[in-house]
């Protein structure tokens, strides 16, 4: 599923107004804030695409609200879409680390034939994979199953992408602009 | 050049009044079977247009009606070949200016070929023959109808290489029953068919699929086998889009200090069909801008950016590297699992 022309414009309108919120205060120069808003305002619309089906997005929502609840909120009031703030998240799976260890040191003293290692060590490569899978898409944590998890990241590339191609579009646009001045 | 065709036409037709009326019946047959070939558009097979044309124009009373027809037939040749018809064609080289029509003859016409070409060939299935010989005198064709029938006789081989094949499989795998809420799954031969391991099939078969889907959209994901090698190009990717994202979100507030991206609807359109080049090249086009006809429609409406600021552009953007290398630090530590 490649990211549709549909999509493009939805993200590019919401983006928008997005940042037509954040415009009045525009005396901050420094090109950090202006980044930062740019940024937030831009993953605000790429979440609220999703109206709050999927998980990384509320949970991206409930980020960017960690950094500027103010701004997040008036933005999200701007895309009319404040319900998106107050969506529940799943709990949070806790791991209590002595009792992975030890349960880790009774698994080592089983047998250990050479393909039971491979198959092993295997596993062991696809787990932390999906670890890492689970740091990088916002909300992974979340998710208590394997196939939840694919899912959202299959979402959440598609955003992604939308995400980028209106971004580089527009810089393209504003680079060329420049260049025929 | 017609004088000269001409002459061969008629050379043609005293020297060989035999195979004129096998060609003739070769036609009739062509004629009835004309009614019974699926649509399809595509490019045409040169020869056999010419052969017909050829035979069009020999027999003027009885092929009228087929000639029309195929005089119908799409232009733009390729190079003409034997097919081994037997009436002679080599000498016909002449392209015809006909309109684009849906190829019905032409599949109907090569399909009688591939079959009397079947006869001479032994011991071999016919969709391996079809699909052959297709191959063979398909080079430098792209008629759909033919990649379709290819493709059913590949799916017909493959289906009865599965059932030859796997004698422990005897039943298929799972399927999901969409009335009820329960999934049923038939167990194969020689399986656990308890329910954590069914439960656990599915499950993995669910995966599987998700992961399939990944791969379709990640690019560079079907050189790599394997859960871990896909999860390893996942994350490589979905980290590269987000540093692409604080990129370009730096870039813009560089480039874009008023914080307008002031576009009308129109321009949208326009930013439409300015993806699909942005996203298969990944460079900037700075170059050549014809897609953004931007004095002659003024859509898109970047006046934020006044002629004073190509001056003050130029210190941020010296700070903007050094600020954008700093960000790629930062961002690459942060990813670090």
């Amino acid at each position: 599923m490649q990211p549709t022309s549909s999509m493009n414009e939805e993200f590019l309108k919401k983006w928008q107004m997005g940042l037509q919120i954040f415009r009045p205060s525009i005396d901050n120069t420094s090109v950090h804030e202006r980044k930062k808003a740019i940024k937030l305002s831009a993953d605000v619309a790429m979440a609220s695409l999703r109206k709050g089906t999927t998980c990384w997005s509320r949970a991206l929502i409930e980020k960017t609200a960690t950094e500027d609840n103010f701004l997040v909120r008036q933005m999200l009031s701007g895309i009319k879409a404040e319900a998106l703030i107050n969506k529940k998240l799943p709990k949070k799976i806790v791991c209590h680390r002595k009792i992975v260890r030890r349960s880790k040191k009774i698994l080592r003293r089983k047998s250990k034939s050479a393909s039971e290692e491979a198959a092993a060590k295997a596993k062991r490569l696809v787990k932390r994979r999906t670890q890492g899978l689970r740091n990088v898409v916002p909300g992974g944590e979340l998710m208590s199953n394997d196939v939840l998890l694919l899912q959202e990241t299959l979402d959440y590339i598609v955003s992604l992408q939308t995400q980028v191609n209106v971004m580089r579009s527009i810089v393209d646009a504003a680079e060329a602009e420049i260049d025929q001045r | 050049m017609l004088e000269g065709l001409v002459s061969q036409e008629s050379l043609s037709l005293n020297s060989m009044d035999m195979s004129v009326l096998e060609r003739l019946k070769w036609v009739h047959q062509q004629q009835q079977q004309l009614q019974q070939v699926v649509s399809h558009s595509s490019n045409n097979s040169p020869e056999l247009l010419q052969i017909l044309q050829f035979h069009g124009s020999n027999n003027d009373e009885l092929l009228e009606s087929s000639f029309s027809q195929f005089q119908m037939l799409g232009s733009g040749f390729g190079p003409n070949y034997n097919m081994g018809f037997g009436p002679p064609h080599e000498c016909i080289s002449r392209t015809s200016s006909c309109h684009m029509e849906p190829v019905d003859t032409m599949e109907v016409l090569l399909k009688t070929g591939e079959e009397t070409r079947a006869i001479a060939l032994k011991n071999k299935r016919k969709p391996e023959v079809k699909t052959r010989e297709e191959q063979k005198t398909e080079k430098k064709i792209k008629v759909e109808a033919e990649t379709e029938s290819s493709m059913k006789g590949k799916s017909n081989m493959g289906n009865t290489e599965a059932s030859s094949d796997t004698s422990k499989e005897t039943s298929k795998g799972a399927s999901e029953n969409q009335k009820l809420d329960y999934i049923h799954v038939r167990a194969r031969r020689g399986q656990a068919t308890d329910r954590h391991s069914l439960a656990e099939r599915a499950r993995r078969e669910k995966i599987s699929k998700k992961m399939k889907y990944l791969q379709d959209i990640v690019p560079g994901c079907n050189k790599v086998t394997g859960k871990a090698g896909m999860l390893d190009e996942i994350i490589n990717y979905v980290q590269c889009l987000q540093r692409q994202v604080e990129f370009l979100s730096m870039k813009l507030a560089v480039l874009n200090p008023e914080l307008e991206l002031a576009v009308e609807d129109v321009s949208v359109k326009q930013f439409q069909a300015y993806f699909a080049n942005v996203v298969a090249s990944k460079q900037s086009i700075m170059v050549d801008v014809p897609l953004f006809p931007l004095d002659q429609q003024g859509s898109l409406d970047l006046s934020a950016i006044n002629p004073n600021q190509t001056t003050s552009i130029e210190a941020p953007s010296a700070s903007w590297e050094t600020q954008s290398q700093s960000l790629y630090n930062t961002s690459s530590l942060g990813f670090h699992y």
